[in-house]
């Protein structure tokens, strides 16, 4: 499959060791194993403000914690916010989109124009909204993205189960006795889910950078909890005086988005040329 | 190069005559030939049917002979399209457009996508006949377009208003009109102000066939011209397109796979079968003496009647899967006289009778 | 004559597409496409009917809506003796005896489901039969389609048109119906390949005393297999009656103008070149006022564009809607 690209190949070991890494902490957690070589909200395991060195890797921030440690263990909060969020906004999607597509008339535009509705609403501004009246969290976050990211899913699904609608097997399934939820189930979602998981796999980049967002905005976690986007937002004081410290998140969650994006990209090449 | 022809003194010279072409496509499976050492020739003023199913290599045949050819995943491996004198497979694809086009038009079978959706008939229409005028005034097509970036020449004919705003001047509207009516198109100083959706599809290819005949080419190429009509409009276009080409003097290739379609209208008719031209004559002979075992096959298994009166006799097995390289006859498989010599060495082209040639064992 | 059972009829069967104007999705549309006007048609059990016509006459629409893949606007269907639109026969029972093969190979097979269950979906859903019965019929009715067992396991995409043609045959007649309607069923094929198809359906016709309802365009295999024909235009039935006294002499200007078209494998039956119709197929919104056929007839009269003719019995079987069909004699 990545034959075609380089740049796939390498976005997707990148992202690959990334979802391991967030896997890695995750159980780690349950297990109550530390992982990191420092406890990462551990205050003055190193002197305050040392670049990247032996000791440590990325350097310590302003309260002596190890850079490193923080960035590993903030690690499952966007993977899991971004596929999370893009998960639920594929199913979503898949399944309104679907059943407009198939139903037609009156509650196609019904659906369609509630879609319209909840695509108008700004990210950043239900975030907020969702922020101050729940109180922040990764948890709020993820749901505030669940509420608003599904629309393009449905437009998405809408487009190409009505190309799948009109093909004459759809007609033989219906002359096999099939309601329109069987055909959907059995033949439609097949069809359609390669589309859709291309644009998901693209979508899961510009989920993190969006989360980052809004952690960096301070909506997400509270300290002395590590979020790449809380590093940057609560380091970029320092960006003169110790570069490493918003620099290397903001690079890692850059990472990762591009990681991403080049891993759909190649998984869209390498179908698309078949 | 020019090969010189024998021909017999009653003979006139044909003028185009393709000869040993051979073509392949690069594909995901491995080389596919196409063509494979194709001859044959097209007379002034004669319309000559090449009949063929799916994957015989008729439309490559067609888009091979106006240099068309999309020459990646194509590749003319080895012989010549003789044309004026001149090779047409040597030229290069600049060299190419002085006839493309031109010298020999060509229409399709989907007419939609021939025309240009943003334009109207008549400005469509207008710039055939512009470029024919160009001709006739001695700018070579391929010249005008340079002097018309570079120095900004506007050849005769043509408005210097920027192209949303030109209006057709006077005498070409008036060609352009006669061009329409030429192909029996109702109202055409209406037709004029429409856009190719706003007309049917037989309208559609009538305009298509206003626009290739109106540079007066010597050979019209028509790759399954009315596959996509109606039985009745396909009548009609046949009927003109007949009509036509006595008036104008053009000759004209007809592919199709209606082998009926072919008996209607040609005079000629070459039959081929996966890459090959396994029989030629007259349409005639074709249909009262076909020698090829594949011809003869193809008018058995056409329905000619009703099932009370007639028996079907469909050819058994497939077409050849072209990837494989065959050896011999690429019929052997599915002929019922196949002999031995058949699998060791392919048939040439022969000619038995007088505008008669077979490429089979069973006739020399 | 033998006495002779309908399987199928339909009763001033109507369907009407209404046309948007606007976006608003609310306004009632005054406009119709009119796509079957009122069609009485018959059927006889064990025979052949061919609907022929062009392009927007209307034939694909009738098949559909005889299938109750829409729904009719108005008439009523009645198959084995029972009206089956509105829902008064649930469409499961109506499916075991009716089936469709489609036009295009290419679209009639999910192309991510192996073949064997493309066969297998009719009789999962209709019959209830258990997995091991519909194996074996699965098996049975490649067989009988001249298609190996082993293609079962095959996906759509590694075959050919005419084996997937084939396929889609199969699962027509595995749930052993009275009535399949062929939609244009060789009209994506070529030559040798449409022969196989012909000889197999004729062959299936006798084994299983099936009736055909065969929708085409294409009136040499109108010719070679039907009984009966049905020539449509604009929505409306303009003849009806034997193939062979309606090939031998149509009486309708529209069918003499549409046999005549049709090319024949003759270069000395040169018809096509004598052919003489004028104008196209008229707009299906906005039809010609009384008979649909007159701004394009050589033998219309006033009387034509302000009364629509019906069909009516010119001989025994025969039906022709003109009003001057003596013009034709």
């Amino acid at each position: 499959m990545f034959r075609r690209s380089k740049e796939a190949l390498i976005g997707g070991i990148i992202a690959l060791g990334i979802l391991l890494m967030a896997a890695v902490v995750t159980v780690a957690d349950l297990l109550g194993v530390r992982i990191t070589p420092y406890d990462p909200i551990q205050q003055n395991v190193g002197p305050p403000l040392a670049p990247p060195s032996l000791l440590h890797l990325m350097g310590t921030d302003n309260l002596g914690r190890d850079l490193l440690s923080r960035i590993i263990v903030a690690t499952p909060n966007d993977v899991a916010v971004s596929l999370a969020v893009v998960g639920v906004a594929l199913a979503i999607g898949t399944i309104i989109g679907s059943v407009a597509a198939f139903r037609g008339g009156l509650l196609d535009e019904a659906l369609m124009r509630f879609t319209d509705v909840i695509f108008a609403l700004p990210a950043l501004v239900l975030a907020c909204a969702i922020g101050v009246t729940l109180g922040p969290g990764v948890t709020n976050m993820m749901v505030a993205l669940m509420i608003i990211w599904w629309p393009p899913y449905t437009r998405l699904a809408r487009g190409e189960a009505l190309r799948v609608a009109h093909q004459n097997y759809i007609e033989a399934a219906r002359l096999s006795g099939m309601g329109t939820a069987r055909i959907l189930f059995k033949h439609v979602f097949r069809s359609i889910l390669l589309t859709l998981l291309i644009y998901a796999t693209l979508d899961i980049g510009t989920v993190i950078l969006v989360y980052s967002g809004l952690s960096y905005l301070g909506l997400s976690v509270r300290p002395p909890q590590p979020d790449w986007g809380e590093m940057v937002s609560s380091y970029q004081d320092y960006l003169i005086t110790a570069p490493w410290l918003p620099v290397i998140p903001g690079f890692i969650i850059a990472l990762g988005v591009i990681a991403f994006s080049l891993l759909g990209d190649g998984i869209r090449d390498a179908l698309e040329a078949r | 190069m020019v090969y010189a022809t024998l021909l017999r003194p009653d003979e006139v010279a044909p003028l185009i005559t393709v000869r040993d072409l051979t073509v392949n496509y690069a594909s995901r499976g491995g080389a596919v030939t196409a063509l494979d050492r194709v001859s044959l020739d097209i007379k002034e003023n004669e319309l000559l049917g090449v009949v063929g199913e799916s994957g015989c290599g008729k439309s490559t045949l067609a888009l091979a002979m106006i240099g068309l050819l999309p020459i990646p995943p194509a590749q003319v491996q080895n012989g010549a399209i003789e044309f004026k004198e001149t090779d047409l497979v040597q030229l290069g694809p600049t060299r190419m457009r002085e006839y493309r086009g031109t010298q020999i038009a060509m229409i399709f079978q989907e007419p939609l996508s021939s025309l240009n959706p943003v334009y109207k008939i008549g400005d469509q229409i207008a710039e055939a006949i512009t470029i024919k005028k160009m001709r006739e005034d001695g700018y070579s097509t391929v010249d005008s377009e340079i002097m018309q970036k570079t120095h900004k020449v506007v050849p005769p004919g043509v408005s210097k208003l920027p192209r949303a705003k030109r209006k057709i001047k006077a005498e070409i509207k008036e060609e352009v009109i006669a061009s329409l009516k030429l192909v029996r198109i109702p109202d055409p100083d209406q037709v004029i102000d429409r856009y190719p959706f706003e007309l049917s599809g037989g309208m559609r290819q009538r305009v298509m066939i206003a626009m290739a005949l109106s540079q007066e080419p010597a050979l019209l190429i028509a790759d399954e011209p009315t596959t996509a009509l109606d039985v009745t409009t396909q009548a009609q276009v046949l009927k003109l397109m007949k009509e036509l080409m006595n008036k104008v003097k053009t000759s004209i290739l007809l592919i199709t796979h209606d082998l009926a379609v072919a008996c209607q209208v040609a005079d000629r008719v070459a039959v081929m079968y996966a890459g090959d031209i396994v029989e030629t004559s007259n349409v005639y002979d074709l249909f009262s003496k076909p020698l090829h075992p594949y011809t003869q096959g193809l008018l058995s298994c056409l329905p000619t009647g009703s099932k009370r009166k007639i028996v079907l006799k469909p050819i058994p097995g497939s077409v050849p899967d072209l990837r494989t390289p065959i050896i011999g006859c690429k019929y052997e498989s599915r002929c019922p006289y196949a002999m031995k010599s058949c699998s060791e060495k392919k048939p040439h082209l022969v000619e038995v009778e007088a505008d008669h040639k077979v490429a089979c064992y069973l006739h020399g | 004559m033998r006495q002779m059972e309908a399987i199928l009829e339909t009763v001033d069967l109507k369907k009407y597409f209404p046309v948007q104007r606007g976006i608003n999705p609310f306004s009632k549309s005054r406009k119709f496409v009119r796509a079957v006007d009122g069609v009485n048609m018959t059927l006889w059990k064990g025979t052949t009917l061919a609907v022929v016509g062009e392009s927007g006459c209307g034939k694909t629409t009738l098949a559909r809506t005889i299938a109750l893949l829409t729904k009719p606007t108005s008439g009523d269907v009645i198959f084995n003796g029972k009206s089956i639109v509105n829902g008064k026969t649930e469409t499961r029972v109506v499916y075991r005896d009716l089936q469709i093969v489609f036009q295009d190979p290419e679209s009639s097979l999910d192309p991510n489901i192996t073949v064997g269950a493309s066969i297998g979906e009719p009789l999962f859903g209709l019959m209830k039969w258990s997995k091991e019965t519909v194996d074996n019929a699965i098996k049975k009715s490649l067989e009988v389609v001249g298609l190996p067992h082993d293609i079962a396991d095959r996906l759509p995409g590694q075959l050919s048109g005419g084996q997937k043609q084939r396929v889609a045959i199969a699962r027509a007649i595995g749930p052993q119906p009275k009535l399949v309607i062929l939609d244009e069923p060789t009209s994506a094929l070529d030559a040798s390949v449409q022969a196989q198809i012909l000889r197999l359906l004729l062959e299936l016709q006798k084994e299983y005393s099936l009736s055909y309802m065969l929708i085409t365009h294409n009136i040499a295999v109108a010719e070679y297999l039907s009984d009966f024909m049905l020539v449509m235009y604009s929505g409306d039935v303009v003849e009806y009656g034997q193939t062979e006294e309606i090939m031998a002499k149509p009486r309708h200007p529209y069918t003499i103008a549409l046999i005549s078209s049709a090319p024949i494998a003759n270069p000395w039956k040169r018809n096509l070149l004598q052919v003489d119709i004028r104008g196209e197929v008229p707009s299906a919104i906005n039809p010609p006022t009384g008979c649909k056929f007159h701004p394009r007839c050589p033998y219309a009269e006033s009387i034509c564009s302000q009364e629509r003719p019906t069909l009516r019995e010119i001989s025994p079987g025969r039906l022709v809607a003109c009003h001057f069909v003596e013009k034709t004699a």
